[in-house]
C-alpha cells in the first residue's frame, strides 16, 4: 500500500496519462521461503538486497511515470496511421515503465530490472549474487535460474536467428543459448523480452496472458492505449479468479502441464496474445534507445576524433585487435594493428561497432558449482522442482535449444535440430559494451576498487576483467585435468590453474594460448573500459545504487575466497545427453 | 516559423536524440578465398599431458568462412593415419595469417603419434594444406609437456 500512496503523489500532475486506480499494489501471499540450498550457497544479504533493488526499481519507476505524464497529446496522422512526431517518444517510456513495473511477476515483487539495472550495464545488479549463486532469485524466494543475467544493452541490434548456410554458423538471436530467434515478431530482442516474465524460476506468472491482465490493471493503461490504440489493453472479459491465477508461480503442481490456466475464449486469447506481443515491441524500444544503448563511450569519442586515448588504452587496443585477437569474435568494424605504433589505414566497415560477430562459441569455462541451479533438486512448496538432475545437468547451451531440451526453450525450426551436436557447449558472444559499467560510487568491477563485483559469462565462473583476459591468455597453458575448487597444491586457481571445461565439444582454440604479459592483460582491460556508455553524456540513471561496493584484494584472486570444491559429477542426465542428436563425442 | 511547425521540429529533436539510429546489424561476409593456403610455420606439439595433447601450426590467412576447423590427422602407425580430430577456430579477416590448434582428447600414455594437418571451412571443404609427416611422443602418466610455444 505504501508503494501505491507514492506512486500516487507523483502523478497528481495535470495530463494524468497515468492513475492513480488499480489492484497492483496488493501483494499477493509469498508462499514459504524455499532454501534447498547448502549452508553458504545462498548469501546471506540475498533477502535484503533483493529488497534493495526493489527500492532502486520503483525509484525509477517513478521517475517514468513523470516522464508518461509529460508526453505530448498523441497526433496520430497520416496513412498509415503514425503518431506524428511523439510516436518514439511514447512507446519507448511505455517500455521503461514496463520494465521497471514490479507488478509483472507473479508475486509482484520483481520487475525485468530487478536482474538488468542500468549502473551494472543492465546487467545483475546485487554484488553477492553475481560473487555466488550467480542465477538471480526469482518472483518465488528462492527459486533461482540457471546463468548469469545477460546485459540487454545493444540487444536490439541482433539480428534474427539465423542459419547461414554460406558460413554454416548461426548469427543473432537473443539468450546465451539463442532461444529468443524472432521468428514471430522478427525481433529477437522482442521475443527476449517475452522469456522472463513467464519463466517459473524468474517472474513466474503462470499464463501469457496473465501480462495482459496485470498491464490491464497498471497505472499506465492510458499510456499503453495512447502508443497502441485505443481498446487495445481493454476489451478482454477476465475470469474472476485470473488475479488469483496470476498470482500463483508458474509450475505449480496445481497448474499440471496447463500453460494457459486463465480461462479465456479464443477471441479473448487472442486479444491476451497481440498485448503481449506489445509488451515485448515496447520494451525493446526501451531497450533501444538512448536511455540502455546510446553509443556514448570513450571509445565512440574516439571513433569521432573527440577522445584521446591513454598510452594503455591505445596498446590495449591494438593489443584487442592483433595479438590477442579479441576482434575475430567481438569485431571492432576496423582493420588490424599487428604492432605497436602501425597505422591502421583500414576503412571502417561499420561507424559504431557492436563488439560482437552475433555468433555462438565454447569458450571452455568450467561448471561453476555455485550455481544456485545444481541444488534445486527438491520440490518447493508449490511442488515445482526446477532441476532434478542436480550436478547430472549440463549446459549445452545452443546445442539443448535446438535440440528444444531441458531447460531452454522449443526450437521453431526442425531444420536446425541436426545442427545441435556441432553447437554443443556454444554461447552466445555478447558485445563487450558495458562489459565494464559500474555505479557512480564504485567505478570500476576491478579489485582493489572501490569495485562494483560482477560475474562474467554464461555461468559467471570469472569475476573480474583481469580474470577474463587472463582466461583466454591462458587457459590451455594452465590446463588441469580437474574441476573448480580442485587445483593442486601450490597452484592457484584462475591465476596458474585453469580448471577443465563442462563441455569440451565445440572447444573454440582461436583463444586459450595468447602469449600475453601480465601488462598486456592489463592493457587490453585498460581498453575495455573505454567501452562503457556514459563518457560523451551521462548514462541515465548510472547512480541509483543504493548498495555498498567492495574494497581490497587483487583483480587476479578476486572472488576466490568464495570458491568451492565441486563435488564428485555424476554422469550427464539423459535429460540433457541423451536428446537425440546426441552429442558427438558423448558428454561424460 | 509557425508555432505547430516548431512544436514539431522541437519534438522530432528530442525523438532524434532518444533513439540512437547508427547501424543496422549486419554479419560480415565470408573473407575472399586464399588463392592457395600454405603453412608458414610448422606443425608443433604445443603440449602434452596424458589427458591433453594440443598441437599447432600457422598458415597464411586461408579465408572463406570466418568459422575454421583445424584438422589432425594421427594415429600410432605412420601408414595408417586411422583418426582425426578437428578444433574450430575463428578467422580474423584482418590478419595475415592464421594459428590453428587443435586437441587431441586422450591419448596412450608413453606412445609415438604420427600425424598431419590440414584446415577446413566450416562446411567442410578442404583448404587444401600440405603438411608432412610429424610425430610426437606422449609423456608418462602424471607428466606434463610444454614443448610450444614457451611461456614469456
Amino acid at each position: 500500500m505504501k508503494v501505491l500512496l507514492q506512486t500516487c503523489a507523483v502523478v497528481a500532475v495535470p495530463l494524468l496519462l497515468v492513475s492513480c486506480s488499480g489492484t497492483n499494489a496488493a501483494n499477493p501471499a509469498s508462499p514459504p521461503t524455499y532454501n534447498p540450498y547448502p549452508s553458504g550457497i545462498l548469501p546471506t544479504d540475498a533477502e535484503s538486497e533483493t529488497l534493495r533493488v526493489q527500492g532502486e526499481v520503483q525509484s525509477i519507476f517513478l521517475q517514468a511515470l513523470t516522464e508518461a505524464n509529460a508526453l505530448p497529446p498523441a497526433n496520430v496522422t497520416g496513412q498509415p496511421p503514425t503518431q506524428q512526431a511523439s510516436g518514439y517518444r511514447a512507446i519507448m517510456t511505455l517500455g521503461k515503465l514496463m520494465n521497471y513495473d514490479v507488478n509483472m511477476s507473479a508475486l509482484k515483487n520483481m520487475a525485468c530490472a530487478s536482474c538488468h539495472m542500468p549502473y551494472a550495464g543492465f546487467g545483475g545488479p546485487i554484488p553477492s549474487v553475481n560473487l555466488t549463486m550467480v542465477a538471480y532469485p526469482g518472483t518465488y524466494h528462492f527459486r533461482a535460474g540457471k546463468r548469469t543475467p545477460q546485459r540487454y544493452t545493444y540487444s536490439p541490434y541482433f539480428p534474427m536467428l539465423q542459419l547461414d548456410n554460406t558460413a554454416n554458423a548461426f548469427f543473432g538471436g537473443n539468450f546465451w543459448d539463442g532461444r529468443s530467434t524472432g521468428y514471430l515478431l522478427l525481433s529477437p530482442d522482442a521475443e527476449q523480452a517475452q522469456h522472463p516474465p513467464v519463466d517459473t524460476q524468474e517472474m513466474g506468472l503462470p499464463d501469457t496472458a496473465c501480462i495482459a491482465w496485470r498491464l490491464s490493471q497498471s497505472q499506465y493503461v492510458a499510456v499503453f492505449e495512447r502508443v497502441w490504440g485505443p481498446g487495445s489493453l481493454t476489451g478482454i472479459s477476465w475470469p474472476s479468479n485470473t488475479e488469483q491465477i496470476c498470482s500463483t508461480p508458474g509450475g505449480a503442481a496445481t497448474f499440471g502441464t496447463n500453460v494457459t490456466p486463465v480461462g479465456l475464449s479464443q477471441v479473448d486469447r487472442n486479444r491476451a496474445n497481440v498485448i503481449f506481443d506489445h509488451w515485448g515491441q515496447s520494451l525493446s524500444a526501451f531497450e533501444k534507445s538512448v536511455e540502455v544503448s546510446p553509443f556514448s563511450s570513450k571509445f565512440d569519442a574516439y571513433m569521432k576524433g573527440k577522445y584521446t586515448m591513454t598510452t594503455d588504452e591505445l596498446a590495449g587496443y591494438d593489443l584487442f585487435k592483433g595479438k590477442g585477437n579479441c576482434n575475430s569474435c567481438h569485431l571492432d568494424g576496423r582493420g588490424t594493428t599487428l604492432s605497436p605504433g602501425q597505422t591502421d589505414t583500414s576503412t571502417a566497415a561499420q561507424v559504431n561497432p557492436l563488439f560482437t560477430c552475433f555468433g555462438y562459441t565454447n569458450e571452455g569455462l568450467p561448471l561453476n558449482p555455485r550455481d544456485a541451479f545444481y541444488y534445486q533438486t527438491t520440490p518447493d512448496s508449490l511442488g515445482f522442482t526446477a532441476n532434478p538432475d542436480g550436478f547430472g545437468y549440463r549446459d549445452l547451451g545452443m546445442g539443448t535449444f535446438l535440440r528444444s531440451g531441458f531447460g531452454s526453450a522449443p526450437s521453431p525450426n526442425a531444420e536446425w535440430t541436426s545442427q545441435a551436436p556441432l553447437r554443443d557447449g556454444r554461447f552466445q558472444v555478447s558485445s563487450a559494451r558495458n562489459a565494464g559499467m559500474a555505479p557512480s560510487q564504485c567505478p570500476t568491477t576491478e579489485a582493489p576498487g572501490p569495485y562494483f563485483q560482477k560475474g562474467f559469462f554464461h555461468n559467471g565462473y570469472i569475476k573480474s576483467l583481469k580474470q577474463l583476459v587472463h582466461f583466454y591468455n591462458t587457459r590451455d597453458l594452465f590446463f588441469f585435468p580437474v574441476t573448480s575448487g580442485h587445483c593442486p597444491p601450490g597452484k592457484t586457481e584462475k591465476v596458474d590453474c585453469w580448471p577443465m571445461p563442462e563441455v569440451t565439444n565445440n572447444l573454440d582454440m582461436t583463444v586459450g594460448r595468447l602469449g600475453l604479459s601480465d601488462l598486456e592483460e592489463n592493457q587490453i582491460v585498460a581498453f575495455l573500459q573505454t567501452l562503457t556508455d556514459g563518457f560523451t553524456v551521462p548514462y541515465p540513471n548510472i547512480n541509483t545504487f543504493t548498495g555498498q561496493c567492495s574494497t581490497g584484494g587483487s583483480a587476479s584472486t578476486q572472488g576466490n575466497e568464495t570458491l568451492i570444491p565441486t563435488p564428485t559429477l555424476p554422469p550427464c542426465s539423459s535429460n540433457v545427453c541423451a536428446i537425440p542428436p546426441l552429442p558427438n563425442p558423448a558428454i561424460p | 516559423m509557425t508555432r505547430p511547425i516548431l512544436k514539431l521540429v522541437m519534438t522530432t529533436a528530442i525523438a532524434a536524440a532518444m533513439f540512437s539510429n547508427p547501424i543496422a546489424a549486419q554479419v560480415p561476409p565470408p573473407a575472399k578465398k586464399a588463392r592457395r593456403v600454405q603453412i608458414v610455420k610448422a606443425p608443433e606439439l604445443e603440449m602434452a599431458a596424458g589427458h591433453l595433447t594440443i598441437i599447432t601450426w600457422t598458415t597464411n590467412n586461408p579465408g572463406g568462412t570466418d568459422d575454421h576447423y583445424g584438422v589432425v590427422h594421427y594415429g600410432t602407425d605412420p601408414k595408417n593415419l586411422n583418426k582425426t580430430a578437428k578444433s574450430p577456430i575463428r578467422l580474423n579477416q584482418g590478419h595475415p595469417t592464421t594459428t590453428f590448434r587443435v586437441r587431441l582428447d586422450d591419448l596412450e600414455s608413453r606412445t609415438t603419434y604420427y600425424y598431419r594437418v590440414d584446415s577446413e571451412e566450416s562446411t567442410g571443404k578442404s583448404d587444401g594444406v600440405k603438411s608432412i609427416m610429424k610425430k610426437f611422443t606422449t609423456p608418462a602418466t602424471g607428466e606434463r609437456l610444454v614443448a610450444y610455444p614457451k611461456r614469456d
